[in-house]
């Protein structure tokens, strides 16, 4: 208990400095796969480790105290109350921060729904006419794609079935549930947004080389999406802000080389990374309700 | 241009997929369409017949109007749905935080020393 709670804590650190290196040496559909898989086990292994420091202060609660007195008993105190007291702090902030996260979701999906009015159920494409270029994929049984006419009249015939490839594979791969459980995981463990981050543009990834192969052309896939990202920025209201992550660049440059492989030893590596926590997490849990029984007696 | 790399892909496309490019062609434009000009469009060794069953698959959705002129008829998206989703969509982001910003967009924002690399990039292959 005193030092396998705090291995998810520490192991939070960790995964957050591998995942841009597992982002840029394996495919990106398995990369994305086991660090989503490694990002929810750690959060909710590092969740339940804030829990278990928290419960701690149950010895701390006046009935249990004045019961051990009268038993003449001393209780354990496997953590220092100033440790237990932050922990359940930060609890409750995580737990703010959950609710933003679901409630944000929520909002979303009513959003989509009204885009989605009007139009016929079993058609997967919407087009609108709002004037800027934009296309994102609306997750859902069916799913579907929205696009403007603005960015269709952009591009040309095979750029534009770059893009619908692009985005149906955000649906056939179901890549909104993985963006979902890591969207998730940094709400519950902020240490791990970096992890979030690298899994958004490895579904970026993953949508462009499901799109190359549809087409069958890396360079047609690289020109859809360089002509997209500049019609795109020149009818951004705040273009003169120039905001960039550089995604989109190295994007196109990852197209411009070979598909990197598969490499499932890092893989792998990345899972035990995941489940190191949680085993930290069960261990420490079996120490604490061992300590809890001595403490409270039947 | 279109078709290269794509020849004979035609056939592993879904109908949903073929709706899609066929509704996408008539967006792109500002004239309506004839079959044969959508077909020379998509590409990919799509035949006459099948473009021509698309479009009226579409028409019947009430998603892609007919206008005849003549003997020929030509083609042209429908409107109103689109135009209520472009209300819809500019509610949503009129709204302050951008609900939609969650989603896989297809593409995100550039630097400028980006955006000139990227104008190289495409002025290097022709139009």
């Amino acid at each position: 208990m005193r030092i396998d709670v705090y291995i998810p804590l520490v192991l939070s650190l960790l995964l957050p400095a591998v995942a841009p290196q597992v982002g840029r040496r394996v495919s990106p559909a398995p990369a994305a796969r086991v660090l989503a898989v490694a990002a929810v086990l750690t959060a909710a292994a590092s969740t339940w480790a804030l829990l278990l420091l928290s419960a701690t202060l149950v010895d701390a609660a006046p009935p249990v105290a004045a019961e051990a007195a009268e038993h003449g008993r001393r209780l354990p105190e496997p953590v220092p109350e100033t440790i237990a007291c932050v922990a359940l702090t930060i609890l409750g902030m995580v737990t703010v921060r959950l609710i933003g996260v679901i409630r944000a979701h929520f909002a979303t999906r009513r959003v989509l729904k009204r885009l989605c009015e009007g139009h016929p159920p079993d058609s997967e494409l919407i087009v609108t006419t709002y004037p800027a270029p934009r296309a994102f994929a609306i997750p859902g049984t069916p799913g579907r794609i929205l696009v403007t006419a603005a960015m269709f009249g952009a591009l040309d015939p095979a750029e534009r079935r770059v893009m619908l490839a692009h985005e149906r594979a955000h649906l056939t791969h179901r890549h909104s549930a993985l963006s979902t459980a890591v969207t998730v995981a940094a709400a519950a463990n902020p240490l791990l947004a970096p992890v979030r981050t690298t899994v958004t543009f490895l579904l970026e990834r993953w949508a462009d080389e499901e799109a190359a192969d549809v087409v069958g052309d890396r360079h047609i896939t690289a020109r859809a999406l360089a002509r997209a990202a500049l019609v795109s920025q020149r009818a951004r209201p705040d273009s003169a802000l120039h905001f960039s992550d550089h995604a989109v660049t190295r994007r196109i440059a990852a197209l411009q080389t070979a598909p990197p492989p598969t490499l499932w030893p890092i893989g792998a590596a990345v899972l035990a990374l995941g489940a190191l926590p949680a085993l930290g997490a069960i261990d420490a849990t079996g120490d604490l309700l061992s300590l809890l029984a001595q403490a409270l007696p039947g | 241009m279109a078709g290269s790399g794509s020849d004979g892909r035609a056939e592993r496309r879904s109908p949903g997929e073929l709706e899609g490019e066929v509704l996408a062609a008539l967006w792109a434009t500002d004239e309506a369409l004839t079959p044969a000009e959508v077909q020379a469009q998509i590409g990919g060794g799509l035949a006459y017949n099948t473009v021509h069953t698309i479009l009226k698959r579409l028409y019947d959705k009430g998603l892609v109007l007919r206008d005849v002129d003549g003997r020929r008829g030509t083609y042209r998206p429908a409107k109103n749905a689109a135009e209520l989703t472009a209300e819809a969509m500019h509610e949503a982001l009129d709204r302050g935080p951008d609900p939609i910003a969650a989603l896989q967009q297809f593409v995100t924002g550039l630097s400028s020393q980006e955006e000139v690399a990227l104008r190289e990039l495409l002025s290097g292959d022709g139009p």
